[in-house]
C-alpha cells in the first residue's frame, strides 16, 4: 500500500541514507584518488525511488546542506558549498537521480541491467556535465584544462555503478515490493 | 539533533535576521563575482578577513576551518595554471573563491538551524499554490534530521558485526543491509506518522 | 444501550499468499485487555488494524463508535499505539518537537501545544528535555518519548504492541508503572503472560483465530501449558 506517507517517508529516508553513505570513511583505491558512497547513495535513490520520489530526496538532502548540515562527503555543508567549484556536482544530484530514476523506469530489461545503465547515464553522465558545467562557470575559462583532474574520479564511480546494479538486482529478488521505480 | 555548522562563539551577527544576511550575503558574493582585477579581489579577501577576525581570532580560525576543502583544490589549480604558462588567472580564481565561499560561510556559521528553518517555511509558503505543502516539507526535514544519527549507528553496528566475522574492510559491504533496514523502516515510519494523523492533519510548520 | 469501546468485527486480513487474519471479532469495554499469541500469530496485525493503520480485507473496527479507518481525524484522537521499537514511532529530532507533533495535528497552535507539552513533561518530571534531542536518550527514555507523545493525544483508547522489548528490569517495571496508572483502556499485545495479571480480559491469538477469549486466570494457565508443552515446535 503507498500511501503518501509511506512516499514522504521513503523521500526523506533517502535523503537520510545519502548523508549517511557521505559520512561513511572514503575507501583508498589503488589508482591513488579515494572513492566516497555519497554519490552510490544518489544512484540508489533514483533506481530504487525512479525519477521524481529519486529527485525530490536529493532535493531535500541538497536543501538541508544550503541550510548548514554537514551532510556532504568530508563533513562539508552550508552555503559556502554553493560558491565552491564543485558546486555543479552538488546541484548535479538531484538531476542525476532524477535521470537516473527516470530512465530506470522506462526500461523493460531485467533490474540488473537497467540498473546498471541508468545509474552510468544518471550518475556518471549527467553529474559530470553538470559537475564540469558548475566548474566552468565559478572558474574560468582558462581552466578547462583542470577539468582533466576529475578524470581520476571515473574509475571509482565506476565501480559503484556495478554496485548499484548489484544492490538493485539483489532489491529486485529480495524485496520486489520496495522497488518503487518498477512498481 | 545532529549538530549544525553553526559556530558556538557569539558574535554581533548572530542577532542579525537570517533574511537581512541572505540578501546581503548574495549582494557581496555577487559582486566578488564581477570583480576580475587582482588588486580589486585582494582587497575584497581582505575585508573579508578582517569581518571574520572583527569577530575574534576564535572565530576566524573557524571561517578558516571551513574553507579547508578548497585548500587542496586551490593548490592544484594554481600548479596546472603555473605549468600551462597563465598563472594570474589561477591567481584571481583563487581570491575569488575564497573570498565567495568565505563570505557564504559567515551566514551559516551564525545562523542557527532553526532560524534558517523558519526562513525556509516562510520563503516555501507560496509554494502551496503549486501544490508543494510546506507541512510536507517540514515533516521531511525533521525526519532526515532524526534519521542520520539513527542510520549512522546502525551503520557503525554493521560495520562491527562485519568486523566481528571478517578481516576485510567493511565499508561497502554494509550498503545493501543498510538499504534493507531503510526500506523496512520506511514502511513502520509511515504507519507510525499515519497513528498520528498522517499528512492531513492539523500540524503547520 | 451504550456503544461498546472496542467493536471488531469478523475482521480478515491476507498478506500476499498468508491469510494473517481469519475472522476475528472481539467487541467489549474492558479497561485492560491483554492479547498473547506466539511470533506470527497475527497480534501486530491485529494491532495495526484496531489502531485504522491498515485496511482489513474484509470486516470492520470502531473505537469508541469511530470507524477509526475511514475517519482518521476522530480516530487520532480515540486510539493511540505504541510500536515495539521507538526508532520507528519518533518522527521529530527533539523531544518537544515530537511531543508537539501529535497537539498541532489535532489542530492546536504553537503556543498551545507547547504549553501542553510542557505540562506532559512536567507531569512525569522531565520539564529538561523539551529542546533535547532524540539522538541523546538512551532506549528506555525514547519509549518515554514515545508514550508521552501518544499520551499528549488524550486518546480513549491504547494498543501496546509489544513494548519495551529488550530494556532492563527497572526501566520496564517504571514504564509499566506508568501505565498501569493511565484512566485510559489498554490493549497490551505481548508474549509474556506475566504482564497481564490483574488485567480483565485476556485473549489468545492463534494462525489468526481466537483460540480462547476470557479472564486471566482460565485463559492464561491454558496458554502457559500449551507453549511449555514439548511438542510446541520453536518458530524457528
Amino acid at each position: 500500500m503507498q500511501t503518501k506517507e509511506n512516499t514522504l517517508v521513503m523521500v526523506a529516508l533517502f535523503a537520510a541514507l545519502v548523508a549517511v553513505l557521505g559520512l561513511i570513511p572514503a575507501i583508498p583505491m589503488p589508482w591513488g584518488v579515494p572513492i566516497t558512497a555519497q554519490s552510490l547513495g544518489v544512484m540508489l535513490a533514483g533506481a530504487v525511488l525512479g525519477g521524481r520520489k529519486g529527485g525530490l530526496a536529493l532535493v531535500l538532502f541538497v536543501f538541508l546542506v544550503a541550510l548548514g548540515l554537514p551532510l556532504l562527503a568530508g563533513g562539508r555543508g552550508g552555503l559556502g558549498v554553493f560558491a565552491s567549484p564543485t558546486v555543479g556536482f552538488v546541484l548535479g544530484f538531484p538531476v542525476a537521480a532524477f535521470v537516473t530514476g527516470a530512465v530506470m523506469s522506462r526500461s523493460g530489461m531485467n533490474p540488473v541491467l537497467a540498473s546498471g545503465i541508468a545509474s552510468f547515464i544518471g550518475g556518471i553522465v549527467v553529474l559530470y556535465v553538470m559537475g564540469i558545467a558548475g566548474f566552468y562557470l565559478m572558474t574560468d575559462k582558462s581552466l578547462v584544462a583542470s577539468i582533466t583532474i576529475m578524470a581520476t574520479y571515473i574509475p571509482g564511480d565506476v565501480v559503484k555503478v556495478v554496485l548499484t546494479a548489484i544492490i538493485v538486482g539483489a532489491l529486485a529478488k529480495a524485496r520486489p515490493q520496495s522497488l518503487l521505480s518498477r512498481a | 539533533m545532529m549538530l549544525a555548522l553553526t559556530s558556538d562563539i557569539k558574535t554581533p551577527l548572530h542577532a542579525i535576521r537570517p533574511s537581512i544576511k541572505l540578501a546581503a550575503m548574495s549582494i557581496a558574493v555577487g559582486i566578488v563575482f564581477a570583480l576580475s582585477s587582482v588588486p580589486h579581489l585582494a582587497i575584497a579577501v581582505a575585508i573579508t578577513a578582517l569581518i571574520y577576525l572583527s569577530m575574534g581570532l576564535k572565530f576566524a580560525r573557524e571561517g578558516l576551518r571551513m574553507l579547508r576543502p578548497l585548500r587542496s583544490f586551490l593548490v592544484l589549480v594554481l600548479v596546472i595554471q603555473t605549468l600551462i604558462g597563465d598563472p594570474m588567472s589561477g591567481v584571481i580564481v583563487c581570491l575569488r573563491l575564497s573570498a565567495a565561499v568565505a563570505i557564504a560561510n559567515l551566514v551559516t556559521l551564525t545562523t542557527r538551524l532553526e532560524a534558517m528553518i523558519d526562513l525556509v517555511m516562510r520563503l516555501a509558503a507560496p509554494l502551496r499554490f503549486v501544490g508543494l505543502s510546506p507541512r510536507a516539507l517540514a515533516l521531511a526535514m525533521a525526519m532526515v534530521l532524526r534519521f542520520v544519527p539513527v542510520f549512522l549507528s546502525r551503520a557503525n553496528t554493521m560495520q562491527d558485526a562485519f568486523r566481528a566475522r571478517s578481516i576485510r574492510r567493511p565499508t561497502f559491504y554494509i550498503v545493501m543491509p543498510l538499504i534493507i533496514s531503510v526500506l523496512e523502516d520506511a514502511d513502520q515510519i509511515a504507519l507510525a506518522l499515519r497513528a498520528r494523523g498522517g499528512l492531513d492533519g492539523g500540524y503547520e510548520p | 444501550m451504550t456503544v461498546p469501546l472496542i467493536d471488531v468485527t469478523d475482521v480478515h486480513f491476507r498478506y500476499g499468499e498468508r491469510d494473517v487474519l481469519n475472522g476475528i471479532t472481539l467487541i467489549g469495554s474492558e479497561r485492560r485487555i491483554g492479547v498473547v499469541g506466539r511470533n506470527g500469530s497475527g497480534k501486530s496485525t491485529l494491532a495495526r488494524v484496531m489502531a485504522g493503520l491498515v485496511a482489513p480485507n474484509r470486516g470492520e473496527v470502531r473505537i469508541a463508535g469511530c470507524q477509526v479507518l475511514q475517519d482518521r481525524k476522530t480516530a487520532i484522537s480515540t486510539v493511540g499505539i505504541l510500536f515495539q521499537n521507538p526508532d520507528h514511532q519518533i518522527i521529530f529530532p527533539t523531544v518537544g518537537e515530537e511531543i508537539g507533533f501529535g497537539l498541532r495535528q489535532l489542530g492546536q497552535s504553537k503556543s498551545e501545544a507547547q504549553t501542553q507539552t510542557r505540562a506532559m513533561l512536567a507531569s512525569f518530571g522531565r520539564e529538561a528535555w523539551l529542546d533535547r534531542p532524540v539522538s541523546a536518550l538512551s532506549q528506555g527514555q525514547r519509549h518515554l518519548v514515545c508514550l508521552m507523545a501518544v499520551l499528549a493525544m488524550q486518546p480513549k483508547v491504547i494498543i501496546l504492541d509489544e513494548p519495551f522489548a529488550g530494556l532492563d528490569i527497572p526501566t520496564i517495571r517504571t514504564l509499566e508503572g506508568y501505565l498501569s496508572r493511565l484512566d485510559q483502556t489498554l490493549v497490551h499485545i505481548t508474549h509474556y503472560p506475566t504482564k497481564l495479571e490483574g488485567f480483565e480480559r485476556v485473549i489468545w491469538i492463534d494462525g489468526g483465530v481466537i483460540l480462547r477469549d476470557g479472564r486471566p486466570q482460565e485463559v492464561l494457565p491454558v496458554f502457559l501449558s500449551a507453549m511449555e508443552r514439548d511438542d510446541a515446535g520453536a518458530d524457528l
